[in-house]
């Protein structure tokens, strides 16, 4: 994904100061009153904000420049996804930005696939992907809805479920089997014999299920089939995964910061409850969870921005995915218990940042989904050296 | 076969590329080191090592950590690295090295001309095997409670008190150890670094079998020792800040994620053997300790490159060594539970006509979450030093 004719220092400086803007801009345009007010609102996210994340370039900045993006890498995009993680954000930077651009663009060259993905680029086109259709499915390639030809139409049947985001989308690319291969389409809200139904999540947002009933596309709605399909989802499944793990990872930093800032502060038996070792051990586990997701993203991150095969690809994503759903879950849990009654309290913003962690370990998989499919793909070796 | 007299140590390692550096380690390694003593299951004895001890010696190989004016290969830290990796690739065991890895380097920086001169030579020709006496009965995580004495008197110290858990010490020719030299102030202000001969009149040393059935460390007694005052290191009273001096590289050393690796794939051959692989319940427990050890890789690189760039480790170095030792005890825990009934057998245990050893694992996991400061210890350091939690 890095430009060729950028060397390292360049790059870092333009991540360095992509950084520093994202850090201001989510400090002013996002603070937690804003993510507070929209729990629960529809849509679960504020298009206008969308709008200046486009001004920004923020909705393209994966997206090539023959699209009207920017063509930079997952290091830049990780950089932005952290500050709004951080603050909380509830747009849909990880499920349009990344996993639906990433789609598109890995989907073969064709007119379809690249006017949707310059649409998106420029904020026009909110997009969600819609592949999962169990809740402990770990292979985004095994599918059950299937897509049979009538006529130059094809019908799709079948459902789908926990897709973010789930309101205020104008379409889903949606995977199906058509005639035992995987395919790809492009199915806009509105047509006849899709029904979209929400499920409440955690933080307040809404996750689209949907049942399609026989729903007719025209065959030109294809953006992939067969093994370039296969490829496609698979490769953007994983980058996805790495991206939402910079996201639990801003989420766990900021908890822990909280948790800490609390230790250091709160007085009980006339001393800070941070001076009693019981805490502070517990807070140095917390820290060190911290720490071994935060080296494992940054290797999953420049592993995206580098050529890694397809297998190391999808064991680092869902070692990344795990590490951090899981870190973010217990440092979730033990903020609320080291803070007492007042984290438990919805006016304390840590719970913000506990739901959020809930949906986003969720999303895609949770840890034991993803330890399975690491260990689904990585067998144990049969052959058993002497 | 290509050796290098002693002659020819004059080259410079640190020129080679890494990976040319690297082979001609792996390759000396493969050829040279006795086979039967790969990946040995107890720390192994002075009689047992001396022989590659002495190859290494002669290879100039001895103390890649030194600086060559001392009969060190004076690697970079980046090759220092490749050195270790090679080491632990090959499973390759820890001879007694508190003369290389310990006193050699404080002498180097904190010792006199005479020092230098008269212990270094020797550690690297192997004539001189150092133990270190830091721990007492009644000072372990709180070492700077120490009791042991010296009291000087003319031109010698006499030193009375009694050392514990020092590991290998019925192998040593020497000691270096911390001892009282003045009551008076704060603990930590009151204590000298010395050196002594093992074979001085007065020390006793006692080994003490561990619950592995091993001898592995000792107690040494120390009954009016007298050491003359030439063998005290740095000033008196700076001992403590001598002895900190070392921690730094010695807790990455403790946070090398090769003990869990190593058990790790013992595991994984033995769940095959037992058809622990259908298992799912063992399965997600394996998994999760697979990715522990696979993400300390990731945290331990990020230390490593730290100091290949140079840079000096940080207090955040404790979190390696937590994580570490604590994954292999899970490991160590796993390997026994698999095993069900088989799971108190001493030694290599058949099963189906392969043999994998069961419990040493358990047992050397023990002393890892205790030693080089205690897990609890690295968390209190981690909590004040780079939390900023209040005392």
């Amino acid at each position: 994904m890095m430009r060729n004719d950028e060397t390292n220092d360049e790059r870092a400086e333009t991540l360095r100061l992509l950084k520093e803007s994202a850090a201001a801009f989510a400090a002013n345009e996002s603070p937690l009153t804003r993510a507070r007010a929209l729990r629960g609102a529809q849509p679960d996210f504020a298009p206008a904000f969308w709008r200046k994340l486009a001004e920004q370039g923020w909705t393209g900045l994966l997206v090539h420049e023959q699209q009207g993006g920017f063509g930079l890498g997952f290091a830049e995009m990780a950089a932005v996804v952290a500050q709004f993680a951080a603050r909380v954000a509830p747009e849909p930077l990880v499920p349009t930005a990344v996993f639906a651009a990433r789609l598109l663009q890995c989907c073969p060259e064709g007119e379809l696939a690249a006017r949707l993905l310059s649409t998106l680029a420029s904020g026009d086109l909110i997009a969600s992907v819609a592949w999962q259709e169990n809740a402990v499915q770990t292979d985004p390639c095994s599918v059950q809805t299937h897509a049979v030809p009538d006529g130059s139409d094809v019908r799709l049947s079948g459902e789908k479920r926990f897709i973010r985001p789930g309101t205020a989308c104008e379409g889903f690319i949606v995977s199906a089997l058509a005639k035992g291969d995987l395919a790809l389409y492009w199915m806009p809200c509105g047509v006849a014999g899709l029904v979209v139904e929400t499920e409440l999540q955690a933080d307040g947002s809404r996750a689209a299920r949907l049942r399609l009933d026989g729903v007719r596309l025209n065959a030109d709605q294809c953006l992939a089939r067969g093994a370039a399909a296969a490829d496609a989802l698979a490769r953007a499944f994983d980058e996805t995964l790495v991206m939402a793990s910079v996201e639990l990872l801003a989420l766990s930093r900021a908890m822990l910061a909280m948790t800490l800032d609390y230790l250091r502060t709160r007085v009980q038996f006339g001393k800070p409850i941070g001076s009693f070792q019981a805490l502070q051990h517990r807070a140095v586990d917390l820290f060190i969870q911290q720490e071994l997701t935060s080296a494992l993203v940054a290797q999953a991150v420049s592993m995206l921005d580098g050529d890694a095969g397809v297998k190391e690809r999808a064991a680092m994503a869902s070692r990344a995915k795990a590490r951090a759903s899981d870190t973010a879950l217990t440092i979730a849990r033990e903020a609320v218990q080291m803070h007492g009654a007042i984290g438990f309290a919805d006016e304390y913003d840590l719970g913000l940042y506990f739901n959020r962690a809930l949906v986003l370990s969720a999303w895609l998989g949770n840890g034991l989904v993803h330890r399975r499919r690491f260990a689904a793909q990585n067998p144990l070796r049969s052959t058993v050296a002497a | 076969m290509k050796t290098n007299s002693p002659g020819d140590s004059k080259i410079d390692w640190n020129a080679l590329d890494n990976e040319t550096f690297r082979g001609e380690v792996r390759l000396f390694f493969e050829e040279h080191y006795p086979s039967h003593l790969r990946y040995p299951k107890t720390r192994l004895r002075w009689h047992q090592i001396r022989d590659w001890y002495l190859t290494l010696s002669r290879q100039g190989w001895i103390a890649p950590a030194w600086p060559v004016e001392y009969g060190g290969m004076g690697l970079s830290p980046e090759k220092l690295i490749i050195f270790i990796e090679e080491n632990e690739r090959w499973g390759v065991g820890r001879a007694p090295d508190m003369g290389l890895n310990m006193v050699g380097p404080l002498l180097i920086q904190y010792g006199s001309e005479e020092h230098r001169r008269e212990y270094l030579p020797k550690i690297i020709a192997g004539e001189h095997i150092w133990c270190q006496g830091y721990s007492e009965p009644n000072s372990g995580s709180d070492l700077a409670s120490l009791r042991t004495e010296a009291v000087l008197d003319g031109e010698e110290f006499i030193i009375n008190g009694q050392k514990a858990w020092t590991t290998l010490a019925q192998d040593a020719t020497h000691m270096f150890l911390l001892a009282r030299t003045d009551k008076s102030v704060k603990k930590q202000q009151g204590i000298s670094f010395l050196l002594a001969d093992m074979n001085s009149p007065g020390i006793t040393v006692r080994p003490i079998r561990n619950i592995a059935g091993h001898e592995e460390f000792c107690e040494v007694f120390l009954e009016n020792v007298r050491v003359p005052k030439t063998r005290l290191v740095g000033e008196i009273n700076q001992g403590w800040t001598i002895a900190k001096a070392l921690l730094g590289f010695e807790r990455i050393t403790l946070g090398s994620p090769k003990q869990a690796q190593y058990v790790l794939a013992r595991l994984e051959e033995l769940a095959v053997t037992l058809g622990l692989d259908q298992d799912a319940g063992f399965m997600d427990r394996f998994t999760q300790l697979r990715l522990d050890v696979a993400d300390h890789a990731a945290l331990y690189a990020r230390f490593v490159d730290q100091v290949k760039r140079g840079e000096k480790l940080g207090p955040d170095v404790s979190i390696l060594k937590v994580w570490a030792t604590e994954t292999f005890s899970r490991l160590a825990s796993l390997m026994v539970e698999a095993v069900a009934s088989a799971g108190a057998t001493v030694g290599d245990v058949e099963f189906f006509g392969r043999h994998a050893d069961i419990l040493t694992s358990l047992y050397n996991a023990r002393p890892a979450t205790v030693y080089g400061g205690t897990n609890e210890i690295q968390r209190n350091i981690v909590a004040s030093q780079v939390l900023a939690l209040p005392s």
